[in-house]
């Protein structure tokens, strides 16, 4: 069979590519060196050798990703999972309470600088911080009905922080398998599905497998956040915070180019859509039990304010519109903490572009209180 | 679907392979073929399936009645029909908007703009290659090359077989007939052999090669202005060398992917970088494309049979459409017409026999302007190919240390020289004598795992965009 392919590195060039006489050279090369041999025994060992070495590999790799579980989607539970995993820690917390926290604070990592002795000089009430890192409405629920069943008569009220987008219906696959989440979620924790085998086999994966089995191995199993009893982080821990920047500019940058691009027009938010779900549930629940929530929107860094205000805030403007639609049927109290401004915050008081450190979080906590509307009395 | 993803290679896959292998007649094996690669297709988008199934019944229908006929205005008439149905579905879905978009700027220009509605018209996946497969089709036919098939599975297999639908390489039906016409009846070890060899060799070159390279190139492109001499360079380099791995990868699991359901396919790639002019180049790059335009256009035109200025203006257009075919974009376009102008000079200097004589100096100035034409490829405009271009001639200087560092870290740096050593140096994919022994077989594993452990976000196939 003749091949058009010129050999390689041939000093004699061929003729110009598309030539008159390749009108009769139809036949192509089909066959490649390594076919050449023909059949031999040889291509037996060598087919069934590639296979089997291909899923014994991936197959030990989906073992240990699963034995090790870095993303808790397993379920195993045998090691610590490689993000932190702040939700188990504060329902550990919930179960060792000796007495009920009159002040609840909820949200995401956000929230966590919250000092709750802080909340109790403010307004002379005990306080439990509940807030944990990507937490969601649904994380709010669970812990909310967590405190609720370890003091079921007594009261309390909440600080709860939230985005522009005030909340979705995500339930985040720790929560989901943490057996005291398991009776408030129902049936809409996730399940290990096929996307996650996907997951098991990556890379990344194994990565982060590689780096939990290696911490366990070199004594350090466990986190360097830690948290006191009352949900606080520990002065230790500050250091170690995974949103604590190297450089507060570089990690503003993203953000601004983001919100220089924001949409200048969002869908108004549906109250009843089912990504207000746990929200809702969640503002029913502390409603029936005599509290008045406080809801705080997050802060946003000075500089993608002006660039978010430049563009209209068309998301924050829909979180309010959502919020004035819910007051309709619940009580609660909102606390617009977006513009630094207004709480005299300090721009160079964040740990990153999304997060305030604690002495910007104090200045915070006391407009807060004072714009409450008596919601902790 | 892509071929590099889990869904592809342990979802779909395997029960084809069953399928295939364990059907017994010649009608159930094509039957089976077809509808794999009709659900294959529709998995990307069912709504274009039908845009593929008309594609096929055209051609089939028009080339049994060339064939039927000896009167050759009606031979003409089937042939011509069969062509503009199919030149013009590839026409309004792929260049509609491009041409619409020109018309608007050019009544822009002249001040009477006439705000034609853009049709915001959805690319159906592969419709350059499976139209280009059907179309040589009825032109060999009319040519009487080929013998028409009766047999419509036999038909539906050729245009629709998975392995080839969605980036080639272009096959004709000379290819296949054989194969078609008696399907292979086992899957042999050999088959087996080669097959598993080429699938793993292509995971390779696009997960563990070409989408390395992917991140570091595409933030050079998206920093035209930034870039000083030697990043400039690196950035052509650095996509030159992804999209060799990506497009020759592909082409890889597609032959592997052939072989193991009992196809031969025709070599795509042949070491493109090795090449010592130009016209060697097409002869190595894509090489089942360059072959189709040379054959059912170049050569109509008058190939290089009348003459020096007939052959370049023959090898401007053939490399204009070639670019065009890439894409409805300037870039391609012009693309295209670097090359035919590049080829045009080429034939003009080899005939007056003022070609360098070095082999080495030829391989650099090919290698060269190859690279450096593919700044215009990738470009997402003319202007930011002018300007990376332009830094490349040196217009911005040396960048300074800090620039460098920021634009070509140590990774970035060690893996483009690296596979600029082995596009140069080593023999390719094809011309691989691997002995069939188990040792290999255990290598070759090991490599697939790894590639299949970094599928987990799956990159698509540069190619699959034209």
């Amino acid at each position: 069979m003749e091949s058009i392919a010129p050999s390689a590195g041939a000093e004699q060039v061929p003729a110009d590519a598309p030539d008159a006489a390749a009108e009769e050279r139809l036949e192509r090369n089909l066959t490649p060196a390594i076919a050449e041999a023909g059949e031999s025994a040889g291509y037996l060992r060598y087919a069934l050798g590639t296979v089997v070495t291909m899923f014994v590999v991936l197959g030990a790799i989906f073992a240990f990703n699963v034995i090790v579980d870095p993303f808790s989607l397993a379920g195993t539970r045998l090691l610590p999972t490689a993000l932190e995993n702040d939700r188990t820690a504060k329902l550990d917390l919930i179960d060792k309470l000796k007495h009920n926290p009159q002040i609840v604070v909820l949200g995401s990592s956000r929230s966590r600088q919250a000092d709750p002795k802080w909340i109790q000089e403010l307004t002379g009430k005990t306080g439990f911080n509940a807030g944990v890192t990507g937490g969601d409405s649904a994380d709010a629920w669970v812990m909310v009905r967590n405190i609720a069943a370890r003091f079921p008569h007594a009261k309390r009220t909440y600080i709860w922080f939230v985005e522009q987008t005030i909340a979705t219906n995500g339930i985040n696959p720790q929560l989901a398998q943490d057996r005291r989440s398991s009776g408030y979620l129902g049936q809409a924790g996730p399940r290990f599905s096929l996307a996650d085998v996907g997951t098991y086999l990556g890379f990344a994966a194994t990565k982060a497998s590689w780096r939990v089995a290696k911490a366990c191995i070199e004594g350090h199993c466990h986190g360097r956040i830690r948290y006191q009893p009352d949900g606080a982080l520990t002065p230790a821990s500050q250091k170690f915070l995974p949103e604590k920047a190297a450089s507060l500019p570089k990690s503003v940058k993203p953000h601004l180019k983001a919100a220089e691009r924001a949409p200048t027009h969002v869908t108004p938010f549906d109250p009843r859509s089912p990504r207000y779900s746990y929200f809702e549930k969640a503002l029913a629940y502390m409603n029936a039990h005599g509290a008045t929530p406080v809801i705080v929107l997050n802060p946003i860094y000075p500089s993608i304010y002006t660039a978010l205000q430049k563009r209209g805030f068309a998301k924050r403007n829909a979180g309010l519109a959502l919020l004035r639609k819910l007051h309709t049927h619940f009580h609660f109290v909102v606390v617009d903490c977006t513009d630094i401004r207004v709480w005299h915050g300090k721009k160079k008081w964040f740990n990153n572009a999304t997060h305030v450190n604690g002495p910007n979080m104090k200045l915070m906590l006391r407009y807060i209180v004072a714009h409450s509307q008596g919601a902790f009395r | 679907v892509l071929f590099n993803s889990y869904a592809f290679l342990f979802g779909f896959l395997p029960p084809v392979l069953i399928g295939r292998w364990a059907l017994r007649t010649k009608n159930q094996r094509l039957l089976f073929l077809t509808l794999a690669s009709w659900f294959f297709y529709a998995w990307w988008n069912w709504k274009f399936l039908p845009l593929m199934l008309s594609t096929t019944t055209v051609d089939y229908i028009a080339a049994l009645a060339i064939q039927a006929t000896e009167n050759q205005r009606r031979r003409n008439f089937w042939l011509i029909s069969s062509l503009s149905i199919n030149l013009g579905l590839l026409g309004y879905f792929k260049y509609a908007d491009f041409f619409l978009n020109n018309l608007n700027g050019i009544g822009r220009v002249v001040g009477a703009s006439p705000g034609l509605p853009v049709l915001h018209i959805i690319l159906p996946i592969g419709i350059s290659f499976y139209t280009f497969n059907s179309m040589s089709y009825t032109i060999d036919v009319w040519r009487r090359r080929v013998t028409p098939t009766r047999h419509i599975l036999e038909y539906t297999t050729f245009v629709a077989l998975f392995p080839h639908l969605i980036a080639g390489p272009i096959v004709r039906f000379m290819d296949l007939k054989p194969q078609l016409q008696n399907p292979r009846t086992r899957l042999t070890s050999h088959a087996a052999g080669v097959g598993c060899y080429f699938l793993v060799c292509g995971l390779v070159k696009k997960l563990l090669l070409a989408d390395q390279l992917s991140p570091y190139v595409t933030t050079l492109f998206n920093h035209p202005h930034q870039l000083g001499f030697v990043s400039a360079w690196s950035a052509a380099l650095g996509w030159s060398l992804q999209l060799y791995f990506d497009f020759s990868g592909y082409s890889d699991m597609a032959v592997g992917l052939a072989w193991l359901i009992g196809f031969r396919f025709p070599q795509n790639f042949n070491s493109p970088f090795k090449a010592v002019n130009i016209s060697d180049f097409w002869r190595r790059w894509h090489m089942s494309l360059s072959a189709w335009f040379r054959d059912y256009l170049f050569i109509p035109l008058g190939g290089s049979r009348r003459g020096p200025r007939r052959t370049v203006v023959n090898l401007v257009i053939t490399m204009f459409l070639a670019g065009l075919w890439h894409g409805a974009l300037w870039t391609f376009v012009v693309w295209g017409l670097v090359h035919g102008a590049a080829l045009g000079v080429h034939a003009v200097l080899k005939r007056a026999g003022m070609t360098p004589r070095s082999t080495i100096v030829n391989r650099v100035l090919t290698f060269a302007f190859v690279i450096a034409a593919f700044v215009i490829f990738k470009s997402p405009n003319l202007h930011v190919a002018g300007t990376i271009l332009s830094r490349m001639a040196g217009s911005a200087g040396v960048e300074s240390l800090s620039t460098l560092q920021a634009f070509l870290p140590a990774r970035f740096v060690v893996l483009m020289l690296g596979l600029l050593a082995f596009a140069q140096l080593a023999p390719n994919t094809w011309e691989i004598r691997l002995k069939p022994r188990l040792v290999y077989g255990l290598a070759t594993g090991a490599v697939a795992a790894a590639a299949v452990v970094s599928i987990a976000v799956p990159h698509k196939f540069i190619y699959f965009q034209f």
